[in-house]
C-alpha cells in the first residue's frame, strides 16, 4: 500500500449527509461538438432516430464519438413545428466529428420514417449535415434557401427527407466524471440513476454511457502492451485486498462512474454539481458512502473539476 | 454611423437620368461639395449631380431621395450596403445588381427592378413594371439572392430566369409569372395572369391569393411536403397580409414545367 500524499493528509474531511467527498478532481479534455435537432411526425419516431443516431457512441476510444440525446423538444421549439429531440455529438477532432455526423445522420436519421434534421448550433465552423446526403436523391434532390439557410429536400419513400445543409462545430469539454462509491448494487444503481436524472435537467451536457452510467471505469495503460486502457483496479471491489493500492474499503462493494461531456466547462461543472447533490440527498443512509473523481494527476487534461470546490460554489 | 444625405430633385428632368454610382457606400466620406460634383448621366452625356439634385445633410446612415424620380433610372444600381430610401416613384432598374443593404421605394417603379440582385432587401411600396427580378440583356440568370417585396402589382414576366432568393408580391401579377424560373421562391398574394411558371426548371411559386390557371405541362403532386411547407410558409408569414395565414393552410402542388425538367412546383394553399 503506498502512503497517501501530503495534500490528502492535510485536507480536512468533507462529509455531507454522511457522504465523504474526496479532495480530488475530475480531469477533462477539449473536444469538438455539435448539436443536431431531429424532428419527426411524432415524438416516438424522433426518439427512434435520436436513439439510433447516438447508438454505439459511449466513448471515443472505439466509437469515434460520444453522443446522446440531450433533451426532447416540443413542437414550438423546432424549425418545422413538429416534436423532436436534440442530440449532442462529441469527438476528439473536427474531422472525425464531421465523419461521424455524416455516417450517423445518413444511416440513422435519413433512414428513419418521417424525420428531418437541422443544425442546433449556429456559431462555429460549418460542417456538412445534409450537404452530401443529398446525393441519395439521385438528381431529384432540391435545394431551398429559406431565411438565408440552405436546406435539401431529398425524395424518399414516405415523402421527403429535409436536411439543413450544414451544422456548426464548436469547442467543447469531454471527460467530466463522478465516481459513486456505494454499499451495494441496489444502492449504487439508485444513486447513479438519481444523479443522471438530475444532470439531464441541465442543458448542453450528455452522459454518453448506457443509462448515463459506466461500471467499467478505466485507468491509463495495461499489463498488455497493445491496450491503452484497462480496468480501474483501484476501484474494483472484487480486487480489494488483492491489488497493491485499492481506493476502497470492505464496506464499499459497488462503484459506478458517470461521465459527462458538455459544450463548456461551466456546463460540465454544473452537471457534476447537480449529480453530487442528488447523491448527497440520498446520503449514507441510502448507501452512498463516498464521491470521488477520476484524473491523471492533472497532467493530461486542461480542465480540472475539484469536487469540493464545486460543492462550495453551490453553497456560496 | 455614417453621415446621411438627402438628395432632392430640383426639377423634372427633360431626358432620362442615370443614377448609377450614387449609393450610400459611394457617398461615404464625401462632403456635400464632392457629392454635388459627382457625374450624373443625362441622356447621352454626364452632368454634375448638383444640376438636378439639391444635396443636404439628412438622417444618419440613410441616403434619401426626395421627389418625382419616374424619369430617373438605375437608382441603387449595384448597391452594396447601407440604406437608400426613395420618397416617391422611381424609374427603371431600381436595385438592379444590388448585393447588400436596404432599398425602399415609396411609390411605383418602372421595369426590371431588382434585376440580378444577389443580396439585401428591396422594398417597393407601389407597383412595378415588367421583368421584375429578371436578367440584364445577355445574362442567363436573374435575381440570385436577397429579398424583393412589391406591395402593389407587377407586370409581365415577373421573376423571369430568377435563380435564388425570395420575391414576394402582394398584389396581382401579369402574364408569364416565374417564366423560365431557374430556382428560388416567388410568393404571390393576388391573382396571376396566364402562363404562370411557363418553362420553369426548379423553384417554388406560392399562390396565396387566387388559384391560377394551370398550364398543361404541370402534373398534380400526390405528396404534400409538410416539413418543407412549414419551413417556407413560416418564413413567408412574417410578411403579413395574404401570407400571414400560410402556415395554417394545407397545400396542393403541381410539379413542372415537365417541358423543362419538372423539378419546379406551383404551390396552391387551400
Amino acid at each position: 500500500m503506498t502512503a497517501p500524499d501530503t495534500a490528502e493528509t492535510l485536507a480536512p474531511p468533507c462529509v455531507r449527509n454522511g457522504v465523504e467527498i474526496d479532495d480530488s478532481f475530475a480531469e477533462a479534455f477539449p473536444m469538438k461538438a455539435t448539436r443536431i435537432l431531429i424532428t419527426a411526425h411524432n415524438l416516438t419516431w424522433a426518439r427512434h432516430a435520436g436513439v439510433t443516431a447516438t447508438g454505439f457512441a459511449t466513448s471515443v476510444i472505439a466509437c469515434g464519438c460520444e453522443a446522446a440525446i440531450e433533451r426532447e423538444l416540443s413542437p414550438d421549439e423546432t424549425p418545422d413545428g413538429r416534436p423532436g429531440v436534440a442530440i449532442l455529438i462529441f469527438s476528439m477532432s473536427g474531422k472525425e466529428l464531421a465523419k461521424q455526423i455524416e455516417r450517423r445522420v445518413g444511416q440513422c436519421v435519413l433512414t428513419c420514417p418521417t424525420t428531418a434534421v437541422y443544425a442546433g448550433i449556429s456559431e462555429g465552423e460549418a460542417v456538412a449535415l445534409g450537404k452530401n446526403l443529398r446525393f441519395f436523391g439521385d438528381g431529384w434532390q432540391i435545394s431551398k434557401v429559406i431565411a438565408g439557410v440552405r436546406y435539401w429536400r431529398v425524395p424518399v419513400m414516405d415523402g421527403e427527407f429535409v436536411a439543413q445543409e450544414n451544422t456548426a462545430v464548436t469547442k467543447a469539454v469531454g471527460g467530466g466524471n463522478l465516481l459513486l462509491l456505494c454499499r451495494d448494487t441496489d444502492s449504487a444503481l439508485a444513486v447513479a440513476e438519481a444523479a443522471v436524472d438530475a444532470m439531464k435537467q441541465l442543458p448542453n451536457v450528455i452522459m454518453p454511457f448506457p443509462g448515463g452510467v459506466v461500471r467499467s471505469g478505466s485507468k491509463v495503460g495495461s499489463k498488455y502492451p497493445a491496450l491503452m486502457a484497462s480496468t480501474n483496479d483501484a476501484f474494483c471491489p472484487a480486487l480489494y485486498g488483492l491489488v497493491r493500492r485499492s481506493e476502497l474499503n470492505p464496506e464499499t462493494r459497488c462503484v459506478m462512474e458517470i461521465v459527462i461531456d458538455g459544450l463548456t466547462d461551466t456546463d460540465v461543472g454544473a452537471a457534476m454539481r447537480a449529480g453530487m447533490q442528488a447523491g448527497i440527498a440520498i446520503g449514507r443512509e441510502g448507501g452512498l458512502l463516498r464521491i470521488s473523481a477520476g484524473n491523471y494527476g492533472g497532467k493530461l487534461g486542461p480542465y480540472h473539476f475539484h469536487l469540493r470546490k464545486l460543492l462550495a460554489e453551490e453553497s456560496a | 454611423m455614417s453621415r446621411g444625405w438627402t438628395l432632392e430633385l430640383r426639377r423634372p428632368p427633360s431626358l432620362r437620368l442615370d443614377l448609377r454610382g450614387i449609393t450610400p457606400n459611394a457617398l461615404e466620406g464625401l462632403d456635400a461639395a464632392a457629392i454635388e460634383r459627382l457625374p450624373l448621366g443625362e441622356g447621352n452625356r454626364f452632368v454634375p449631380l448638383a444640376e438636378y439634385l439639391r444635396v443636404t445633410p439628412g438622417e444618419a446612415g440613410v441616403l434619401r431621395l426626395v421627389g418625382e424620380f419616374t424619369r430617373v433610372d438605375r437608382i441603387g444600381w449595384a448597391m452594396d450596403g447601407g440604406r437608400l430610401i426613395v420618397e416617391g416613384p422611381a424609374g427603371h432598374h431600381v436595385g438592379t445588381l444590388m448585393r447588400a443593404g436596404e432599398l425602399t421605394v415609396r411609390g411605383n417603379v418602372g421595369h426590371q427592378p431588382g434585376c440580378e440582385m444577389s443580396g439585401g432587401t428591396l422594398v417597393i411600396d407601389g407597383n412595378a413594371g415588367d421583368f421584375v427580378a429578371s436578367t440584364l440583356p445577355g445574362s442567363m440568370d436573374g435575381m440570385r439572392g436577397g429579398t424583393l417585396l412589391v406591395h402593389g402589382q407587377v407586370g409581365a414576366r415577373c421573376g423571369d430566369r430568377m435563380r435564388r432568393g425570395s420575391l414576394v408580391v402582394f398584389g396581382n401579377a401579369g402574364e408569364f409569372l416565374g417564366s423560365r424560373l431557374v430556382a428560388g421562391t416567388i410568393a404571390l398574394g393576388g391573382a396571376a395572369g396566364p402562363h404562370a411558371g411557363h418553362g420553369m426548371r426548379r423553384g417554388s411559386i406560392v399562390f396565396a391569393g387566387d388559384e391560377p390557371v394551370l398550364g398543361p405541362t404541370f402534373v398534380a403532386a400526390v405528396v404534400e411536403p409538410l416539413v418543407f411547407w412549414q419551413l417556407l410558409s413560416r418564413d413567408l408569414a412574417q410578411h403579413g397580409g395574404p401570407f400571414a395565414s400560410l402556415p395554417q393552410r394545407r397545400i396542393a402542388r403541381h410539379l413542372g414545367d415537365v417541358g423543362a425538367g419538372g423539378k419546379g412546383e406551383l404551390i396552391l394553399p387551400a
